[in-house]
């Protein structure tokens, strides 16, 4: 309401404070505060609350901080990374992780993508797909606890149909239990590349397909020649953001393993969220979130300029 | 016409398999807990679904936290995208030297991992006493919300033809007139698709839930959810997937309704 009236009561004066057509030297003196007016509660709020705690970490990733005295150490949380066992394994897990989510989220969508769109009742397949996406990840993990935990249902129902040999302790495993959360986020997240590849899909010239068919092409060999070819900017933007999602892999891991057993199933955010409170060893931390950054930012990297050269 | 059984064979299979875990879930949530054998229930035991409801609310504040978090996602949201929305005015309308280091300012927070903000947001609200509060909680969720939303306004902006501003310039309208006469009214669809975009991040984040609250009071519903998990033996699986269902509800409530925003939102990214 108090931005209405004020809007009421900045209008009459259409020629005085800050009207753009005002003459150019007083004019540029109002203007740059008016700039600055739209620009500052986002400026603001992004550097106190974001820009500033992200230099604070990478500053602090200098220190032996125990939360109570600080020591510089220069390098040396990096340096003790490196031969931290825990970290190689927090870091194979990532990559799996990234690698998992190309694999089946990714390939996955488009394979849905391609024969729903031409099959009749398709709209009731893709809606069983899409439902899961609407979910979060915190839900997604409760729901696969339930599936998962080693008295849960996939292995009473193994047990039921006779194949009690089947029976795992799924969670409890490595590389197992990264293999089937992997599972649970495809079962969650594949709705939505198969989303874009379904709009991809749609922008592709019916002329192009038409002309396929004329030349005799049809089934895998029109998939494979025509299809893949004209989705690949599609592709770049799924597979893009499919990266830097897995890379930031956290609430699925900790509601359903809390990275263990022990920290087997840990990926960077896990890895980095335990160092800093509750081990408090914040330095560390802090070191661990930095190479969590450059790995992300360095991976969207090449979406990002893509991005920006399309402009 | 072989190729057609394959592909309606393939697409039944995969439905099914999507469909299992949805059904199970379902089901299960509706099961009474003293009816819980240990083994899943392939069918409705019971129309019953409150009392489990209520045992995740009693459990775990779970009812609370649904309160909580449509308090942050609405005025998080909300207010993210109001200034989202200002700053994109001013990027792409006004007449702003260099816009394109401005846009990096604000954009680069969709780009940096949440981890690394949240140590030092922990320590900082622990020290000016935001800690465990629900200004804290909505001051940092706005935060959050603003990058992408102003990514979205931005983008939405920029198609907006230039003579519009100028039409507007001649007839003598100032700035915060222009702002709200003409580019807000022409975003709204940018705008509502932000709106519920974010709200939908809001809603479902764990990480900042856990990090920067502690008391029932202020606990938005994912970090419920995960206290509720915590005591999964005790209350039993039925009650625990009656909460996640419960918490997941509005989510899946506004992507269904508003799909074509979520579709139109993912679709800006590329």
């Amino acid at each position: 309401m108090e931005v209405v009236t004020t809007v009421q009561k900045a209008a009459p004066p259409a020629t005085r404070g800050g009207a753009p057509t005002e003459g150019r030297r007083r004019g540029s003196a109002s203007r740059a505060l008016w700039i600055g007016a739209f620009l500052a509660p986002a400026i603001l709020l992004v550097i106190v609350l974001l820009a500033v705690p992200f230099l604070t970490t990478a500053y602090r990733s200098f220190f032996d901080d125990n939360g109570l005295s600080q020591k510089w150490v220069g390098l040396a949380n990096y340096a003790a990374l490196v031969s931290d066992p825990d970290f190689g394994r927090s870091l194979l897990n990532t990559v799996m992780w990234v690698a998992g989510t190309l694999l089946l989220p990714v390939l996955l969508g488009l394979v849905l993508a391609v024969l729903t769109n031409s099959v009749r009742w398709g709209s009731v397949a893709r809606t069983a797909v899409v439902i899961p996406y609407a979910l979060s990840g915190s839900a997604t993990a409760l729901l696969w606890q339930f599936l998962l935990q080693s008295d849960g249902a996939i292995n009473q129902t193994l047990t039921a149909v006779g194949l009690g040999s089947w029976q795992q302790e799924w969670l409890l495993h490595w590389p197992l239990n990264t293999i089937v959360m992997i599972i649970a986020t495809t079962w969650q997240a594949t709705g939505a590349s198969m989303i874009l590849f379904l709009i991809g899909l749609q922008t592709i010239p019916n002329e192009i397909v038409e002309a396929a068919k004329l030349d005799g092409a049809s089934g895998l060999r029109m998939f494979w020649s025509v299809v893949i070819p004209q989705l690949r900017p599609m592709t770049v933007v799924v597979v893009g953001m499919a990266i830097v999602n897995s890379l930031k892999t956290f609430d699925i891991v900790w509601l359903l393993t809390q990275g263990g057993p022990g920290t087997a199933s840990e990926t960077l955010a896990l890895t980095m969220y335990r160092e800093t409170f509750t081990l408090n060893r914040y330095g560390y931390g802090a070191a661990v979130s930095v190479v969590l950054t450059i790995v992300v930012v360095a991976a969207s990297w090449l979406y990002l300029r893509r991005q920006a050269r399309s402009r | 016409m072989a190729g057609r059984i394959v592909r309606n064979v393939l697409v039944v299979f995969f439905s099914l398999v999507w469909l299992v875990p949805t059904w199970l879930v379902v089901v299960n949530a509706f099961t009474p807990t003293s009816q819980y054998t240990g083994s899943p229930r392939w069918w409705f035991a019971s129309a019953d679904i409150f009392s489990n409801i209520k045992a995740a609310f009693t459990t775990a504040a779970v009812g609370r936290g649904l309160l909580n978090s449509f308090l942050y996602a609405t005025v998080g949201a909300a207010v993210a995208v109001l200034i989202a929305a200002l700053a994109s005015f001013a990027v792409t309308v006004m007449p702003v030297r260099r816009p394109g280091i401005w846009f990096w300012v604000i954009f680069i927070g969709t780009v940096l991992p949440l981890q690394t903000f949240l140590s030092p947001l922990f320590t900082g609200f622990a020290r000016t006493g935001l800690y465990d509060t629900q200004y804290g909680m909505m001051l940092v969720y706005v935060a959050l919300a603003i990058p992408f939303a102003f990514f979205v306004n931005r983008n939405f902006m920029l198609t907006v033809p230039r003579e519009i501003a100028e039409a507007a310039q001649l007839d003598g309208a100032n700035w915060l007139r222009m702002f709200f006469r003409v580019h807000l009214p022409l975003a709204k669809s940018a705008l509502l698709a932000a709106f519920i975009f974010q709200f939908t991040w809001i809603w479902n984040d764990l990480l900042f839930g856990i990090t920067l609250s502690l008391s029932p009071n202020i606990r938005p519903v994912m970090a419920t959810l995960a206290d509720l998990n915590g005591s999964y033996s005790t209350v039993g699986p039925p009650v625990v997937l009656a909460g996640a269902l419960v918490a997941s509800l509005p989510t899946v409530i506004l992507f269904f309704v508003f799909q074509r925003f979520f579709v139109s939102s993912l679709r800006l990214t590329s």
